[in-house]
């Protein structure tokens, strides 16, 4: 895997984003008003130095978007239902506001977020990313959000820290499933330091210019889009800094089939799901999976000299 | 009272009953399909609907000899075989579904799958004993294996087993820690253990004796 060069996967025209769809892009750019301005402004300004140039930026992705009714109602949000589509209609009155995030763990300033302070400290940008969903499914997003690099450089990292450990809201009161048995919930998700403060990683608070519906993890989630959706923890209340890799709820359940990194890769294969093809919303035959879910000319450095096929 | 059903015997009133409700949810998914209410994932809910109802279906064809011998209910011995039949119908939609439509007949991929995934062979095999099954199934084929016949019947058993094990497999979680959303196919295994149970000779005679004294 080493000194494998990875080229950023190519336009092929299947993929170009058709007319209409871009064209309500547009207008929905347009009736973003003085909130997309900002945004825009946002993501033209010069990237942060992290050492990461030249990013998937937001209108690279020329990909055909999935439609705003597919984003927001298919999709898994097991505190609610295991039924996909049933999620929207149960998590509707889910209580957003107030909220907060508590960062802590080994950094030099620990503190709690509140959620004005997330979507008005940090310059929120668009970003459309690929979803690739474990069980074979995939989507083109809108998000809106800021890369969580920027709080981590917030509250500042010891040197010990080495893994991110992201915390998932619990309330059985408004969430059906949660005290069902099903699941050990609190729903917890992990990643790597360096995986962590990778640019790509973004706090997503909205999707298609608009404050996150709550079936989508509102009121900010968690987005990895080189591993599988489930990394992509939604409704985060804790985000801690520790020194060993983090217990994560489906790696708990079922580590054989769910490993920590769950990078996406067509070549490890599922016990239950095809990883080599997967099934693009919208549209009628599936498409191959790519490596990294296309994200492999970022992410691969990450990975350097590990086994993925160990490491899946 | 005019009853005019009373002119109908009850075993076509039942076999009645059978066709059309093994229809209904394939009726109900053509009627959902061409009102473009299959949900953004038409392939998954073909897949679920119809494997759910090919389980359903083979249940209750596995019911219909304890019923029989414990009510003494004669009557619903006929509705076994268009059970078991309609089961394979359902288990072969649910494999175009994945092979024909998910797949589009790309033998490599679908090769790829089975290969991959030991869960889908347990359904393959379900699916090739009830075909088996119901090819064979006529008069002609009865006459042609003798007493063969019965015993290859048996191998209902079998891909009844085989279905069971690939439904509880397919959900998304542990099935050793019960960890995941196993609620409907632990119904369909507690089900089969029960239609197995109440095969038992001794079982089945403490129920007669039981439901005679009353």
């Amino acid at each position: 895997m080493k000194d494998q060069d990875y080229r950023s996967v190519p336009v092929s025209p299947d993929e170009v984003t058709p007319q209409d769809v871009y064209l309500s892009r547009r207008k929905f750019l347009k009736g973003m008003g003085l909130a997309g301005l900002g945004a825009l402004l946002a993501s033209c300004a010069p990237a942060i130095s992290t050492g990461t140039e030249g990013l998937v930026a937001t209108e690279d992705l020329r990909e055909a978007l999935t439609s705003y009714e597919a984003i927001t109602n298919y999709v898994n949000f097991y505190e609610f239902t295991t039924n996909k589509e049933g999620v929207a209609e149960l998590a509707r009155d889910f209580v957003t506001e107030p909220w907060s995030v508590e960062v802590g763990g080994l950094v030099e300033n620990p503190r709690s977020f509140s959620l004005e302070e997330l979507r008005t400290n940090f310059a929120q940008e668009e970003r459309i990313y690929r979803m690739r969903c474990v069980e074979g499914w995939s989507m083109v997003i809108p998000w809106l959000g800021f890369p969580l690099h920027k709080l981590l450089a917030e509250v500042k990292p010891t040197g010990a820290a080495r893994y991110v450990s992201f915390e998932s809201a619990l309330v059985p009161e408004q969430m059906n499933a949660a005290s069902s048995g099903m699941f050990p919930f609190p729903y917890l998700e992990g990643l790597r330091l360096d995986e962590a403060q990778h640019d790509l990683t973004l706090l997503a608070t909205g999707l298609y210019g608009e404050t996150l519906p709550p079936q989508n993890g509102a009121p900010i989630r968690l987005v990895v889009p080189w591993k599988y959706g489930f990394k992509s923890g939604k409704s985060l209340v804790r985000i801690t800094l520790v020194e060993n890799q983090p217990p994560t709820l489906w790696n708990t359940i079922a580590p054989q089939e769910y490993g920590f990194y769950a990078n996406v890769n067509p070549a490890v294969s599922h016990p239950r799901w095809s990883q080599a093809t997967e099934r693009r919303m919208g549209e009628s035959g599936r498409r191959e999976t790519l490596l990294m879910n296309g994200y492999a000319e970022e992410v691969m450095p990450l990975y350097a000299g590990m086994d993925l096929k160990v490491n899946y | 009272m005019e009853q005019p059903s009373r002119r109908i015997q009850p075993k076509h009133w039942l076999l009645a009953v059978v066709h059309l409700g093994s229809l209904v949810p394939l009726a109900r998914f053509g009627w959902l399909a061409w009102q473009g209410q299959l949900g953004f994932n038409p392939v998954e809910t073909a897949l679920r609907a119809s494997g759910r109802t090919a389980v359903l279906l083979l249940l209750l064809s596995l019911a219909i000899t304890p019923l029989r011998k414990i009510l003494n209910l004669a009557i619903v011995q006929p509705l076994r075989k268009p059970l078991g039949l309609y089961s394979a119908l359902y288990a072969g939609l649910h494999f175009a579904a994945f092979a024909a439509w998910d797949y589009g007949l790309d033998l490599g991929l679908i090769w790829l799958e089975f290969t991959q995934k030991p869960f889908l062979l347990l359904g393959l095999g379900a699916l090739v004993i009830l075909v088996v099954l119901a090819l064979t199934s006529t008069r002609g084929w009865q006459k042609r294996l003798r007493s063969g016949w019965r015993w290859l019947q048996r191998s209902v058993y079998l891909a009844a087993v085989l279905a069971v094990a690939h439904y509880l497999l397919a959900v998304k979680g542990d099935l050793f820690t019960l960890q995941g959303d196993y609620t409907r196919p632990l119904l369909a295994a507690g089900a089969l253990l029960l239609l197995f149970l109440l095969r038992l000779p001794g079982l089945q005679g403490w129920l007669q004796d039981r439901l005679r004294r009353e």
